[in-house]
């Protein structure tokens, strides 16, 4: 069983290794020449305008919110979704109904304005 | 790879946990202790593929990596200053709080290796490969009703999250808008 | 299916009535139709209570009871309901947060209350409770712009999730010492292979999430700062319907287990000392506090304590005697916040001097809160004397002798805090009078409750009746 695992193991190995051996190599072989233009904030090639630490609007946060919200949702279709077949119409019934009573939520949002952006 | 080889990833599993875990607890940067959170639940997930439940391993990967910590992370970068802030609390009561935690610690360590009676599951009905299967079936047949509950509990928080966070809006009083 | 939809009919008419209260509020957004909806709402799962009693037996396989047990329970919530959304309005107008979201989430958190009610599945107590406490928070902080709202619901958040904590904890460790969640087949694994200490432990995390629900000592410290910060209305809400659901789940879980527990005196012993220090703290404490809301907060782990000593003489006589507690004590209290909610502006007049003279100005609402101190006093002939000499007979008759004696001292001590607002409000001079901030729908439940209270004091046969019965048919 484990032994599935074993190519995820090596990919976060080779993450690691790579990661470490590029940031490594390039400190040690890349020449350092440092002047004010290269060491102010990359910003597309714009000049930065303003404070990085401005404060930010609680709606990124309600949408964070959200996504969660519906991300467990999603989980638990998973292993629904696995059996599809087995379980038939009384599955479906199920399933449908833990939907809409989230789904009823996320409509009450949208009518309230909480995903409005002005 | 023999038995041994998983033992040491196991144990590396185990100590990036411990540490990260420790991370989270002493910096005092708030940001690297979400940081330090990742590593913690990527390793919580991995002692999960250790016990054969792969699907609770996907869940914490996709939950908690993927959802709760990014919410985590959008709270201390949206908060103003909140990365300079002082975390220390003003009643920190070391003494008391680790006889406490070693005690309870030692108490669960000594049932868990000698007082403890398992519930163990005959070999023949131990589940092989996937658990995503069997955990779909019982969703869906003895726990569906807790199932369609979670849907409410989620719905509660959307509700809350809404009402929370929302931008101001005017009140409503008897005689109407 | 159809079948265990019928049989578990208050919660299903609930969850689908919270899909109309969110369309409506959605569609309609006017938070007095969505009060009077959710007013019906409770109205309708009192009526099926009483008009479709469900019968004994389970329901959704072996997750809900159904029967006298959960008819009973899930009244007490309704009622809790009922009561706090008529006398909310109001005060939500003059806080500004007469919004529809406050009665919906109100009403979502008595689904989860009726879940822990009637379930007999840990894996369905756990979710109730989350359902109701999710809930809960959010009511906490309702007061969107006040720091001590935001502080109450942060408390109340963090505190609550950790209890959570080891209520999941525990509920794994049984598992794990008994290979089963539901609480009738936990019972008969214990009976055939024995009650090891990892049991023990697990139970013993599973009462730490359930006394803090409660606020017991000393899981109590949450208390007052939650319900002096919360909305008023809310804070009525938490101290009694979420208590009575806290300990009926823990009255369910008891009856259950307890009958395969080779050493009940340990459990016994546990919680009468657990009921020593709840009644201590609440009422010492309660003796200092100007502030009536912080009294009543402190008034409640009182109130609590005195329920643990029914769960403490572990007796048919002791649950039943707890769920008639449960009854009377969410009446009364409900009635006296809404006193207060009727008094309050923005925090300040919640302090007994405040109330000096209130029988002069407004004699109605100083005769109900007399009315309401008199009872939460243990004062014949009101119903919480009933409710007291309840729980205590009960530990008498369970040998635990010293236990009611206890608990009768600590009534005499909280009669002093009690009577102090009488005092302040019929024998002192008035001054500038606060104004009062009723409508015909709050005054109107505020003098029901009365009424009941006095009545449930007077003929508490028939109510008693309906305890008994239903603490029966459930341990059989």
């Amino acid at each position: 069983m484990i032994e599935a695992y074993l190519p995820i193991f090596a990919m976060i190995v080779i993450a690691i290794v790579l990661g470490v051996l590029l940031l490594t190599l390039g400190r040690l072989l890349g020449p350092k020449r440092s002047n004010s233009e290269k060491m102010s904030t990359y910003e597309s090639g714009i000049e930065p305008v303003g404070t990085a630490k401005a404060r930010i609007s609680v709606k990124y946060y309600l949408v964070a919110m959200f996504f969660i919200i519906f991300d467990i949702e999603v989980i638990f279709m998973y292993p629904w979704a696995v059996n599809l077949r087995e379980f038939g119409v009384s599955g479906l019934v199920s399933m449908i109904t833990f939907a809409l009573l989230l789904l009823v939520g996320y409509f009450y949002i949208l009518k309230k304005g909480g995903l409005e952006w002005n | 790879m023999n038995s041994l080889a998983y033992q040491i990833i196991f144990y590396l599993f185990a100590a990036i946990i411990v540490g990260s875990a420790a991370l989270v607890v002493i910096s005092k940067n708030i940001i690297h202790s979400a940081f330090g959170l990742l590593f913690t639940f990527f390793g919580v997930a991995a002692i999960y593929v250790y016990l054969n439940a792969d699907f609770i391993a996907v869940t914490q990967i996709v939950v908690y990596v993927g959802g709760i910590l990014v919410l985590l992370l959008f709270g201390v970068m949206l908060t103003n200053k909140i990365t300079q802030a002082d975390l220390k609390t003003e009643t920190l009561n070391p003494v008391p709080g680790l006889l406490i935690t070693l005690s309870v610690l030692a108490m669960l360590l000594y049932t868990f290796y000698f007082r403890a009676k398992w519930v163990t599951v005959p070999v023949d009905q131990q589940l092989r490969g996937t658990v995503v299967e069997p955990i779909g079936i019982a969703t869906m047949t003895t726990y569906v009703l807790p199932f369609e509950i979670v849907s409410i509990v989620l719905m509660v928080a959307l509700l809350g999250a809404a009402y929370i966070a929302r931008a101001d809006r005017k009140v409503q009083t008897k005689e109407g808008k | 299916m159809l079948n265990d939809l019928l049989l578990t009919l208050p919660i299903t008419i609930a969850t689908v009535w919270v899909l109309v209260l969110i369309l409506c509020e959605a569609f309609v957004h006017n938070a007095n139709l969505t009060r009077w909806l959710t007013a019906i709402g409770f109205a309708g799962i009192i009526a099926s209570i009483f008009l479709i009693p469900s019968p004994e037996g389970y329901a959704y396989g072996t997750m809900l009871r159904t029967g006298t047990f959960t008819n009973f329970s899930n009244f007490i919530f309704a009622v809790s309901g009922l009561l706090v959304v008529s006398i909310s309005d109001k005060y939500l107008e003059e806080e500004e947060i007469n919004f529809g979201e406050y009665y919906i989430i109100l009403f979502i958190s008595t689904i989860g209350m009726m879940l822990m009610g009637s379930a007999a599945n840990l894996s369905v107590i756990f979710i109730g409770l989350e359902t109701m406490s999710v809930a809960l928070y959010t009511l906490a902080g309702m007061l969107r712009k006040d720091v001590r709202s935001n502080e109450a619901a942060m408390k109340y958040f963090l505190l609550g999730s950790f209890a959570t904590g080891f209520f999941l904890y525990g509920i794994a460790l049984i598992y794990g010492a008994t290979g089963e969640l539901a609480l009738p087949r936990i019972a008969a694994s214990l009976q055939t292979n024995g009650v090891s200490t990892l049991f023990w432990i697990g139970l013993s995390l599973l009462m730490i999430g359930f006394l803090f629900k409660v606020s017991a000592v000393p899981f109590h410290q949450w208390t007052p700062d939650v319900y002096e910060g919360s909305p008023t209305t809310a804070a009525a809400f938490m101290s009694t319907g979420s208590k009575a659901a806290a300990f009926s789940s823990l009255i369910i879980v008891l009856s259950n287990i307890s009958i395969a527990l080779p050493n009940n005196a340990v459990l016994q012993t546990a919680f009468a000392y657990i009921a020593v220090a709840t009644m201590a703290v609440g009422n010492i404490t309660a003796l200092t506090q100007d502030n009536l809301k912080r009294m009543l907060a402190y008034s409640s782990i009182a109130h609590a304590g005195y329920m643990l000593v029914g769960i403490a003489a572990g007796s048919n006589e002791g649950y039943s005697g707890v769920l008639y507690y449960a009854l009377i004590y969410t009446l009364m209290n409900v009635g006296a916040f809404g006193v207060i909610a009727v008094l309050e502006r923005h925090r300040t007049l919640t302090n007994a001097s405040d109330y000096a003279g209130l029988f002069k100005q407004h004699p109605l609402l100083a005769g109900l809160m007399a009315v309401f101190m008199f009872s939460l006093a243990g004062l014949p002939p009101f119903g919480g004397f009933v409710g007291k000499y309840k729980v205590f007979a009960a530990a008498v008759e369970a040998d635990l002798t010293w236990l009611a004696i206890v608990g009768v001292l600590a009534s005499v001590v909280s009669v002093y805090y009690y009577l102090r607002v009488v005092i302040f409000m019929f024998m002192r001079d008035p001054e500038p009078a606060p104004q009062a901030n009723a409508n015909a729908t709050g005054s109107f439940a505020l003098v029901a409750i009365a009424v009941i209270v006095f009545l449930m004091g007077i003929f508490p046969t028939e109510v008693l009746k309906l305890a008994d019965n239903a603490m029966k048919v459930a341990l059989k």
